[in-house]
């Protein structure tokens, strides 16, 4: 899953640290998710969203080797 | 996250705490045979026991040195407490890498006590069961915070 939190954060100006803070999680867990080294639940997708003022499939994009079991 | 199989955060010094003084009494107990010291010997109840050459006997009130149970105590209570509070942070990041480590630990511990009990005979056996009661736990701890301390130090990696 490809995600754009860092471009998302670069046009409001907030960092790791400030994002983690707004949706309640540790500053490991956006970067792991930045990173593409931790697939993040529904609901942390969501609140993510919201937070940019966006719908989730404008910040998460499916990669073709995610269909791939 | 809500989590329900976790304890506070306080815990973790508690245990640590617990846990250092099981450490160093247990050493201490190896080094020194603190096994025939008349000192900790009490009257206990056991539910039930086997003296050497003897019958098992069931309900009994018989008397023991009661150090080795205490350091027991100290080292599960303190390591339990270390392995299951939660972290300041604990959020699904942080419960996913627990949980990768609760499983790693446990095929590490099992391999250790599978080449145990092919290559290791009599009481040196004993021995390993002895450790054995521990082991998951401290690999646990080990692996865990290991795997938190290389997914904070990206953090830094990042800047």
């Amino acid at each position: 899953m490809k995600n754009s939190i860092k471009v998302e954060r670069a046009k409001k100006n907030i960092t790791q640290a400030q994002l983690a803070e707004l949706v309640n999680v540790s500053r490991q867990t956006i970067n792991a998710i930045e990173l593409g080294k931790y697939n993040l639940s529904t609901i942390l997708a969501l609140k993510i969203a919201h937070v940019f003022d966006q719908s989730v499939h404008n910040i998460f994009e499916l990669e073709e080797s995610d269909w791939i079991s | 996250m809500k989590t329900n199989y976790l304890i506070p955060n306080q815990f973790k010094r508690i245990g640590w705490f617990l846990f250092i003084i099981g450490i160093v009494l247990g050493m201490l107990f190896l080094l020194f045979q603190l096994d025939d010291i008349n000192l900790f010997n009490f009257k206990i109840f056991s539910i039930a026991e086997q003296p050497i050459m003897g019958k098992t006997v069931f309900f009994s009130i018989s008397e023991n040195n009661i150090l080795d149970e205490f350091i027991g105590l100290l080292l599960v209570i303190g390591a339990l407490f270390i392995a299951f509070s939660k972290e300041k942070s604990e959020d699904e990041f942080i419960s996913k890498i627990r949980l990768e480590s609760l499983v790693w630990a446990t095929y590490i511990n099992y391999a250790i006590l599978l080449i145990s009990i092919i290559f290791i005979y009599k009481m040196v056996f004993f021995w390993v069961l002895v450790f054995n009661m521990f082991t998951v736990l401290i690999f646990f701890i080990i692996r865990f915070n290991w795997a938190l301390y290389r997914s904070k130090n990206q953090i830094k990696d990042e800047e």
